[in-house]
């Protein structure tokens, strides 16, 4: 592979401008393009939500016909889990761990912009369903036998499960680097009962990740399967089992709760010690919660299908298991209410935003508790108590932790605060907005109204509070504006400190924004809370921390160098997918171009050598 | 205290005391006009979050539904209960420990060990009681009583977008089947077998009971009884349903009715269901028109349109040019409340609008789809005369 690397020289480590991107290696910079790619797509699927809730707002209305208001739903939720809160959740994981944990990268550089750039290629993949208008509108869960010929015969589900398909790929990666990142790459001093609770978190979620995205991988290229080469996984008519898909999904679907809800937790538990001055309450509960919750995440999937008819013994058993789980989300919140008592309390906008997650979590947990209950959920199942419910947990929760972890992150990222009355006034909008949407959602349900129906009739008398959610539908969108604006506005903001939360984390030890090596010196983790144990050292020894660790020369330390075989390989591993989806001949010249990328990659020297270090 | 409010410095002497009549500061009053506010419009969002809808779970009439409803009371209250304790004191300890000027760091308090073990093992217990009742309920409703008169078994087919209902063990054999319309005895448990001919669907009606999915490949089964103690209404007192699981285009028009009726009247029903036919000419018509374009989908209980439509369906199997879906029989449609899978009521003039162009009242359905005189969601190919010959064929048997 000499000859490639010659005729396109090796990226060089400092270059800049657009080429600068797109071969980057940096974690910092690969966790802001899947934030920044995240974001586009949460404002995209937003405004699918915004079309749905216009259409629902009145009884009768004739804004889009059953064929649309069905690729809306489906794409408004397949966007949101896949692209916006997994992507935002690897974000936070690929900006803050390394830092956090005292490392220079990932242990996987080139591996983690192979993530990202087949996590866009997928996400973009999924998006050409709207431009050949043949959208996917099964759902996010797709059940069976909807999915398959004859019922679903234009190629929207292919692009859904091709889409996918290539996600979990990236998905996959990304969760073997960062266990690897945390298990190896860890400061001295930072044993794992040292280690910041976000980063417990991270752990946790790359390890189910791992463990569930095979599951639906198979589901799907068994869907893919029957609906292109003629198998009969979950055709009836071919004495295929429906159902079938329906555990393969759960069994993936429900760890992936916890997927998106662990790294918000996580976020939440490192912005609440901070504004309380005080260190997090019941440290090794709160993680030992975490471990027990991803482990029991996987004995709960059957209560997805309490309606399903498997029986009275089955239904026990998994309403009992999921009413369990309900004992260690508990004792985190509870540790959250210890950490903030006796506590000298700031409500900063990052605050607020954390306040507001476990504010909302509660009310998501609880009604959880409620359709645990099989018998009760007989009447929720399938109506907008449970459409309340998961916004409560997925917005409430994840949502408004990852805006907690922007607001919190961003003087880090950038070096320039967020403007705090504008955070404000975005988050009491966002909140506010939330609660009006979502709250009266769990009436509407439990007055009969079914999920995924484009429309009522007006006897039914959901008209009142249909039109209340729409109304608050446009409050959190008003609320988002004021966020794109205060990002806008940013740019004239002034630089602060390096620190200026006087935060815990030895990411605040170096500058902001940090340098590409992170840190000059490998830290000497001296505890949980290092950075206040150092400042707290210095003060004592009469020379207070002002300063960040100074920076030095670049060039006398080793980082991996820049790459573009990542980006061909994940090009190739793109086109597999559009092949399946338009020529298999395309398919060929994406594994083509993806063996060829492997190749380059593994014959790539692990620095350039002109570099000389 | 956060939560008492201050004396702020410079502010003016308060006004002499009053033993009598205690003003409250100004701050005071606004807050009370501003709670009174919010409690009138809390009054009014849950009045309008409870009202007693068409499929309201608040309102059961027949005792699954009731005990449904019980176990979610007591897991509301629980609900409501545990929020007001744990956001109060979130709520209670955001106000009290606010951050004030030139505070120095509060106690560096790391954790607690008996106050984790108490707060795992009460809900625990919390929980393993609740879950403990809900299996008991979950069995005791998994089979009807046999103590409560005679099990009527009604077989249930879900189709897209309709349900159909056959009473399998009808008095003397007599094959009844109807669509979108169940009728059932009251205080009679009904045991509902539970088909599906295409996709899944789910089988709810929120006031006599929760949801079971009907699922190709299974024979699900949902009993259910309504009971004239919880019925408000003279009977025959009529219960809404809607299909539960998303299934295609018309998921959301796939509605259904329920009528309660006392027993006599049922029986009644069954006696004069589908009776001898004596056609006026105008029926004759619209029968010939029916056994042309309608028989290969829909059928009419009786030899003359099933011969019909075999031979239709042996004609397409041999290369026809039509294709057929199971639509809904038709059979003694005078006698439904319902058209289009509960849409619109019945009447001439919805039916003639109905046949005229479906896609206009149910977006998506089979027949402007699949019947040979539908151009592309355009009206029918009929005359008005052929129209209501078809009605007169449908409607007046006699």
């Amino acid at each position: 592979m000499a000859t490639i690397t010659e005729v396109l020289a090796r990226p060089t480590y400092g270059a800049s401008g657009l080429w600068s991107w797109i071969t980057t290696v940096d974690h910092k910079r690969i966790g802001v393009m899947y934030g920044a790619t995240a974001f586009v797509f949460m404002l995209l699927s937003g405004i699918e939500a915004g079309v749905l809730r216009t259409q629902l707002a009145t009884p009768d209305t004739d804004l889009i016909g059953p064929g649309r208001f069905n690729q809306m739903f489906t794409m408004h939720a397949t966007v949101m889990i896949f692209m916006v809160i997994m992507p935002m959740g690897v974000a936070f994981f690929n900006f803050v761990v390394p830092l956090a944990i005292g490392a220079r990268d990932v242990a996987f550089p080139r591996l983690n912009a192979l993530s990202y750039w087949i996590f866009l290629f997928g996400a973009i993949l999924m998006h050409f369903s709207f431009i050949v208008d043949q959208v996917p509108d099964a759902g996010w869960f797709s059940y069976a036998n909807l999915t398959e010929y004859p019922f679903s015969e234009n190629m929207g589900l292919d692009f859904w499960a091709i889409g996918l398909l290539v996600l979990g790929t990236s998905s996959v990666a990304g969760g073997l680097n960062f266990v690897v990142t945390i298990i190896n790459l860890r400061a001295p001093g930072m044993s794992l009962m040292r280690m910041p609770v976000f980063v417990w978190m991270t752990l946790i979620t790359s390890i189910l990740l791992i463990l569930a995205m095979p599951v639906i991988t198979v589901g799907l290229i068994e869907l893919v399967m029957d609906r292109n080469f003629g198998t009969h996984f979950f055709n009836p008519t071919g004495g295929g089992d429906p159902i079938l898909w329906q555990h393969l999904f759960w069994v993936f679907g429900h760890p992936e709760v916890y997927i998106l809800i662990l790294p918000p937790m996580g976020i939440v538990s490192e912005i609440l010690p901070t504004f309380s001055r005080k260190p997090l309450f019941g440290y090794p509960f709160v993680i030992f919660s975490g471990i027990v919750i991803g482990i029991m995440g996987w004995a709960v999937w059957s209560h997805h299908m309490f309606t399903v008819g498997l029986g009275p013994i089955a239904n026990s058993v998994f309403t009992i298991t999921t009413m369990l789980i309900a004992v260690p989300t508990g004792v985190k919140i509870f540790n959250w209410l210890g950490t903030l008592w006796k506590g000298s309390i700031e409500l900063t906008t990052a605050m607020l935003y954390a306040l507001g997650f476990v504010f909302l979590f509660i009310i998501g947990g609880l009604s959880g508790v409620s359709h645990a209950v099989s018998p009760s959920d007989f009447q929720q199942q399938d109506t907008y108590y449970i459409v309340a419910h998961i916004h409560y947990v997925l917005f409430g929760g994840s949502i408004m932790g990852i805006f907690a972890g922007i607001y919190y992150w961003w003087p880090k990222l950038t070096g320039k605060m967020l403007n705090e009355k504008l955070g404000k006034l975005n988050f009491w909008l966002v909140f506010i907005g939330m609660n009006v949407t979502f709250f009266p959602m769990h009436f509407v349900g439990l007055n009969g109204m079914p999920r995924r129906i484009y429309t009522y009739a007006e006897e039914f008398g959901w008209g009142t509070l249909n039109l209340l959610s729409t109304v608050g539908y446009f409050i959190i969108f008003i609320g988002v504006l004021v966020f794109v604006y205060n990002i806008w506005q940013n740019r004239n903001a002034r630089r602060v400190s390096h620190d200026p939360w006087d935060a815990p984390g030895v990411e605040w030890s170096i500058a902001s924004p940090p340098p590409a090596y992170n840190f000059a010196e490998v830290p000497h983790i001296k505890g949980r809370d290092h950075y206040w144990i150092e400042k707290d050292l210095a003060r004592e020894a009469g020379n207070p921390i002002t300063e960040p660790e100074p920076a030095v020369d670049p060039s006398t330390i080793h980082m991996p160098s820049p790459s573009y075989w990542p980006i061909i390989t994940a090009a190739g591993v793109g086109l597999i997918g559009g092949g399946l989806l338009s020529h298999y001949g395309v398919s060929f010249l994406g594994g083509l171009i993806a063996f060829i990328g492997v190749i380059g990659w593994s014959n790539e020297p692990a620095s350039a050598p002109e570099e000389g270090h | 205290m956060g939560l008492l409010p201050r004396k702020r410095a410079g502010s003016p002497p308060e006004p002499i005391p009053d033993e009598n009549a205690q003003r409250p500061a100004p701050r005071r009053n606004r807050l009370t006009r501003l709670a009174f506010f919010g409690a009138a419009a809390a009054l009014f969002l849950l009045t309008a979050a409870c009202s007693q809808g068409f499929q309201s779970t608040w309102d059961p009439v027949g005792p699954v539904a009731q005990k449904q409803l019980q176990l979610f009371n007591v897991l509301l209250w629980t609900m409501v209960a545990v929020f007001v304790l744990v956001e109060g004191a979130l709520i209670y300890i955001v106000i009290r420990y606010r951050r004030r000027p030139g505070q120095p760091r509060p106690p560096q308090i790391h954790g607690h060990t008996a106050l984790e073990i108490t707060w795992t093992i009460i809900p625990t217990a919390l929980i393993l009681g609740l879950g403990i009742w809900s299996v008991f309920t979950l069995f005791e409703l998994d089979q009807p009583p046999t103590d409560q008169g005679e099990i009527l078994n009604v077989t249930v087919t879900g189709h897209q977008w309709y349900f159909e209902f056959e009473y399998p063990d009808a008095a003397g054999g007599k094959r009844i089947s109807t669509a979108n319309e169940l009728r059932i005895p009251v205080d009679r448990p009904i045991q509902l077998i539970l088909e599906s001919d295409d996709v899944l669907h789910s089988f709810w009606v929120p006031k006599l009971g929760g949801k079971v999915d009907v699922v190709p490949t299974r024979q699900n089964r949902l009993w259910l009884m309504a009971d004239s103690d919880l019925i408000d209404q003279p009977l025959p007192a009529t219960f809404y349903g809607q299909c539960a699981e998303l299934c295609g285009l018309a998921h959301a028009q796939m509605r259904f009715r329920v009528t309660v009726m006392s027993e006599v009247d049922y029986q009644a029903w069954v006696q004069n269901y589908n009776p001898p036919q004596a056609l006026t000419p105008q029926a004759q018509q619209g029968k010939t028109l029916f056994a042309i374009h309608c028989a290969l989908c829909h059928t009419i209980n009786g030899p003359e349109i099933e011969s019909v439509a075999k031979s239709r369906i042996d004609s397409f199997l041999t290369g026809g040019d039509a294709v057929a879906v199971p639509g809904p029989n038709l059979t003694d449609l005078r006698t439904r409340q319902t058209l289009a899978a509960g849409i619109t009521d019945l009447s001439v003039e919805n039916l003639r609008a109905w046949i005229r162009n479906p896609e206009d009242i149910k977006p998506g359905n089979w027949m402007s789809d699949k019947a040979a005189f539908y151009t592309d969601g355009g009206d029918a190919n009929l005359t008005d005369e052929e129209i209501d010959a078809l009605i007169e064929y449908l409607l007046n048997l006699r």
